[in-house]
């Protein structure tokens, strides 16, 4: 069976912890396909299981049933096909900015490390700033920097766990932008879990909404509208509105239909 | 006024030794306490130039100083890879630890008697003793700051592949650090302590704790007073030095956590 490079496939997949002698259903029949060169979004409420999902993906969860893919082959641990951000930067303090997005290339020589690191630098916004310590950076620029570290790579997939979640809201707002850029640019799947529904919505083509205790998909939701979404839009507040439905949290407006 | 923040804190550091001495003279002066039992600071010095000039003082102290520094690096060499061992393998903690934290509950001068029937009065007990008195603070800070690495930082490097080789000296290491310089620091100002242990318990004639044990039987205070002063110096020169080069080695500023 030949796929697209930076496809990802979720089948039947199902996991459950034993907690005192309990069966704890993390996650149960989960299907999705993350079609190459897609910007999907795993949204759902803490505890949905949606970051383990992610682990699993990332190949650094191994006890479960059913499988998951990438370019149809099994995930077996962690892989360079892979990149992953975490919600904390998790750069580490006693390297320079230059030396945490080289953290993954120690098979390269200096020279190509060298070119790199400034490339995707350079790609974030952050030229200049190799030799910066990650305690003088903001939170922005510090995720700036672990998208580097993650792009460095040349991952055919880039994993997204809550990325933005740390920051505050108009950070959020531009890093939402600099992540379709990115995106843009480099072509690549992106997967990202969040919890935030107009991120959700802004930056992907589908959204994929979990529900909790068994985890499960409770609607998987295709977004056509053209990029960069303005989120004053109708087309996106209708959007949202249909999301926060599928989470109870939906207003009746009665007026709407007076208008 | 522009004084430099070392400036500022050279000068903090000697600002108290300066009031003692001064109140130290004033005593003398005022005539509260005989000159028997107390010496006036000039006495002390007089005391201190003739012993380095016609008493080979400076024999005296060069000998202590290598006492002290062979059984400070027997002690933290030794100390530093048997924390490591118990921090990275939970079954050595298992079998090393109870063991360990109980024979350090017994105090090193206690061990002196049975050092010395086995091995006699020389140097190599001397040594051995000092080298105890350093092992623990190392071993137990080491072996804090190797079990206090963060998880995140861990699941990095199995996110990027990498072996147990570069998981210790790239990960865990470094980020033991600070840990393993409090224990330097510790162990350092242990050594000293036990130096003078060594020097008066294990019978010798060459050292500044037989200076001082000297004074005591001729009743010559200036001479005692020459003795704490210099073990006091030494010792926090030496501590000085250790921190300079604890700081150079910390880089991305972990230690210094500048205000």
């Amino acid at each position: 069976m030949s796929v697209e490079k930076g496809t990802l496939e979720i089948r039947n997949l199902s996991k459950s912890y034993v907690v005192d002698n309990n069966q704890l259903q993390i996650l149960k029949n989960i299907n999705i396909t993350f079609p190459s060169g897609a910007f999907v979004s795993i949204l759902g409420s803490s505890g949905c299981g949606k970051t383990t999902l992610l682990r699993i993906m990332l190949g650094l969860e191994k006890q479960y049933e059913g499988d998951a893919l990438i370019d149809g082959e099994k995930i077996k641990g962690p892989g360079s096909n892979r990149g992953i951000v975490f919600q904390d930067h998790r750069l580490l303090p006693w390297l320079t900015v230059g030396e945490n997005v080289a953290f993954g290339l120690d098979k390269l020589n200096r020279k190509e490390k060298k070119l790199l690191v400034d490339d995707h630098l350079k790609l974030v916004g952050l030229s200049g700033f190799e030799n910066a310590y990650p305690s003088n950076l903001s939170g922005g620029m510090a995720q700036r920097v672990a998208i580097a570290r993650a792009l460095a790579n040349k991952p055919e997939i880039l994993l997204l766990d809550e990325p933005l979640g740390a920051l505050d809201a108009l950070t959020r707002m531009y890093m939402q932008k600099e992540l379709e850029r990115l995106w843009e640019f480099e072509k690549i799947t992106m997967i990202m879990v969040t919890h935030d529904v107009e991120e959700a919505i802004y930056l992907s083509d589908k959204i994929v909404i979990m529900s909790s205790r068994p985890g499960v998909i409770k609607k998987v939701i295709d977004i056509p509208s053209a990029r960069p979404r303005d989120r004053a839009s109708s087309e996106f507040m209708h959007i949202k509105a249909e999301i926060l439905k599928e989470f109870h949290l939906g207003t009746e407006y009665p007026f709407a239909y007076a208008i | 006024m522009n004084i430099s923040k070392r400036t500022k804190s050279v000068l903090g550091s000697i600002l108290l030794p300066v009031v003692l001495i001064i109140l130290w003279q004033y005593i003398f002066s005022a005539g509260y306490i005989a000159s028997a039992i107390l010496p006036s600071p000039h006495q002390v010095i007089k005391t201190f130039i003739i012993h380095f000039t016609e008493n080979e003082y400076s024999f005296h102290i060069i000998s202590s100083l290598k006492r002290v520094l062979s059984g400070f690096f027997i002690g933290i060499v030794s100390g530093f890879l048997f924390g490591l061992f118990i921090g990275l393998s939970r079954t050595a903690e298992k079998i090393f630890s109870p063991s360990f934290n109980a024979v350090r509950q017994i105090s090193i001068i206690g061990w002196i008697p049975l050092i010395v029937m086995w091995f006699g009065v020389n140097e190599f007990p001397r040594i051995i003793i000092i080298a105890a008195a350093a092992f623990y603070p190392i071993a137990l800070n080491t072996f804090a700051g190797v079990r206090n690495v963060p998880r995140e930082y861990v699941e990095l490097a199995s996110v990027y592949g990498y072996n147990r080789l570069k998981l210790i000296t790239r990960i865990i290491l470094p980020s033991a650090l600070p840990s393993i310089a409090t224990g330097i620091t510790l162990a350092l100002g242990m050594s000293w302590a036990m130096l003078m242990a060594a020097e008066l318990f294990i019978p010798t004639n060459i050292g500044i704790g037989t200076r001082i044990q000297i004074g005591r039987e001729k009743f010559n205070m200036a001479l005692i007073l020459v003795g704490i002063i210099t073990v006091g110096s030494l010792g926090f020169a030496m501590t000085s030095i250790v921190e300079i080069i604890a700081h150079a080695a910390d880089r991305g500023r972990i230690l210094r956590k500048e205000i």
